[in-house]
């Protein structure tokens, strides 16, 4: 009686223990997950804002959508890392400015200046898909980290530490007019 | 780059995924990048060079279909070990939840997944139960892709988060170059219409396009029907109208140069499917054969035929639609050249050259300042190693 009382207490523990060090090593991995995805959004953020001063200096455009681009794009490389709200605004602003300075004309006569205008273009498109990719793919990956860190026994044991509940990355990143075809 | 490939369905029977795979790889190779591939196999089954095999496949009836997959501990042993000798930048594993290689791959790797999901319908029974399993190892995952708008949706649905829609890809040029068959061209009394793929599926449409020929005959006597793909024609041929019948042509299973030849001469494709497709590759194979298109409003075929301005859209499952389309279209041959032309223009999109641009545009993403791919650390890959070093004691 005594013995099996004791094998099943056992037992307990170690599934207790099991679950605790499975559960910690299953959250590690998310929130590492969340850093390395938000450290290639901040070098993707940081490759845009450097091919907008590019299109900005490249002198195929008009002095005013130049000085807009250079400003939006000088407010992104000096943003604050730590300050996620602020970020996200000066993000959303350097979009809506590449979108009103690539209006329709200003966009032919990039594409057919092949020496300048081609090049700049495409790498402000690349420069802008590779930006949502990394922020789609943060965004799962914070996603996931929640989830997972609302389970109750997640919690109840505060499997998680002192690790911060990491954030979705929300800003405008749509340049439709880059877009292929569709 | 060092890129591991992982494709859940054998080589030895052609598909969607595994041709996907193949292209993809053979794409990156030409570009000089490194690629291995694992895929079960049979062991006779003469594969190409980037191809490691992850053993014997086995036909397994699951999610409603049968199909050859691969899996228990030597396939995991395996697994372990390519991943440990490919020392690759990122992994990326198709089907990531097929019961197969994909599956077990998931659990063997740590560092920069990408997982493409192919799949419209992945709510599985098995998948369900066997979720909370799951779901752990497909938070490794640090990018996913869909290949469609309707994959894509499944993913949000069943699995949160979001994936990213990169389309299949098609050599369009192997298509654009394809010779015609005068045999196979039409005449404005006799022309020719196209239809590809298995004909006793019902899912592909020959039920439709079989009640809508006494239609078209009717207004079009002349019309010959070309039908490539494998099946049996005599029960199709029995369920026919005689006249229908009798404009048919059955090829049989065609190579992938008969293929291209016989969507490059025929004066239109039809592709009556009801259902169950996630995205239509062959209408783009059509298209960059400078076919005229017709398809069924899928919301897949829609999609890629640009809403109908690259190809007609007929009512699914309606063959008195599809009837009056045909007639239409097989009486207007500028109409005809218009949708070509279109189409031709349209398939540029689908290109490998772009397609491929965008996967890799992916890989460089998640590998961004990230050390390469490992063997996990869990107690899963241990008990592989484990098993690994008994099969190698026990002297092969």
């Amino acid at each position: 009686m005594d013995l099996s009382w004791i094998v099943s207490g056992i037992a307990l523990a170690v599934l207790i223990a099991w679950y605790v060090s499975y559960g910690a090593a299953r959250l590690d991995r998310l929130h590492s997950r969340v850093e390395g995805a938000l450290s290639v959004l901040d070098a993707q953020l940081v490759r845009r804002a450097e091919a907008t001063l590019e299109l900005a200096n490249c002198g195929a455009l008009d002095a005013a959508s130049a000085l807009i681009l250079a400003g939006a794009a000088s407010d992104s490389l000096e943003a604050d890392t730590a300050d996620q709200t602020s970020r996200e605004a000066i993000e959303s602003d350097l979009t809506q400015a590449l979108e009103l300075a690539l209006g329709e004309e200003t966009l032919q006569h990039l594409r057919g200046d092949e020496a300048v205008g081609t090049p700049v273009l495409q790498r402000v498109a690349a420069a802008n898909q590779r930006v949502q990719l990394a922020r789609r793919f943060l965004n799962d990956a914070v996603t996931d980290v929640r989830r997972v860190r609302r389970k109750p026994g997640v919690r109840l044991l505060r499997l998680a530490g002192h690790a911060e509940l990491p954030q979705t990355f929300e800003f405008d990143d749509e340049l439709p007019m880059l877009g292929r075809g569709d | 780059m060092r890129i591991g490939i992982v494709s859940p369905y054998s080589f030895d029977v052609p598909g969607g995924v595994q041709l996907h795979v193949r292209d993809l790889a053979e794409h990156f190779i030409s570009q000089g990048h490194f690629v291995s591939v694992l895929a079960p196999a049979d062991g006779d089954t003469p594969l190409p060079d980037y191809v490691v095999n992850a053993g014997h496949a086995v036909p397994v009836r699951y999610n409603g279909s049968v199909a050859r997959l691969s899996f228990g501990p030597l396939t995991a042993a395996r697994v372990g070990r390519w991943v440990e000798s490919g020392r690759f930048d990122v992994v990326h594993i198709h089907e990531p939840v097929a019961p197969s290689v994909s599956v077990l791959a998931l659990w063997a790797v740590d560092g920069p997944i990408v997982a493409t999901f192919h799949s419209s319908n992945l709510r599985s029974r098995a998948m369900q139960a066997a979720y909370p399993l799951l779901r752990p190892s497909l938070e490794k995952i640090s990018a996913r892709i869909a290949v469609s708008e309707d994959a894509r949706r499944t993913v949000t649905t069943h699995l949160g988060g979001d994936a990213v829609v990169i389309p299949n890809g098609v050599f369009v040029e192997r298509f654009a170059s394809a010779p015609r068959r005068p045999d196979w061209e039409g005449t404005v009394e006799r022309p020719t219409i196209a239809f590809l793929g298995r004909m006793e599926e019902p899912r592909k449409g020959m039920p439709v396009l079989s009640a809508a020929l006494p239609h078209i005959l009717r207004e079009i006597p002349g019309m010959r029907v070309l039908i490539a793909g494998p099946g049996d024609p005599d029960p199709i041929r029995e369920k026919m109208a005689g006249e229908a019948a009798a404009a048919c042509e059955f090829l049989g299973p065609v190579s992938d140069e008969d293929k291209a030849s016989l969507l490059a001469s025929v004066d239109l494709y039809v592709a009556p499917n009801t259902g169950g497709e996630s995205f239509g590759i062959i209408l783009i194979e059509a298209m960059s054969a400078r076919a005229t298109v017709l398809a069924s409003d899928l919301p897949a075929f829609a999609r890629v035929l640009h809403g109908g301005d690259a190809g007609e859209l007929f009512q699914n499952e309606d063959p008195i639609d599809l009837a009056r389309a045909v007639v239409a279209l097989l009486r207007d041959p500028a109409r005809r050249e218009q949708l070509a032309a279109a189409g031709r223009e349209r398939a540029n999109a689908f290109d490998w050259s772009v397609v491929a641009e965008d996967v890799m545009a992916v890989y460089e993403t998640v590998i961004f300042g990230r050390p390469s791919v490992r063997t996990s650390s869990g107690p899963d890959s241990r008990w592989a190693r484990l098993l690994r070093s008994g099969r190698n004691s026990g002297g092969t």
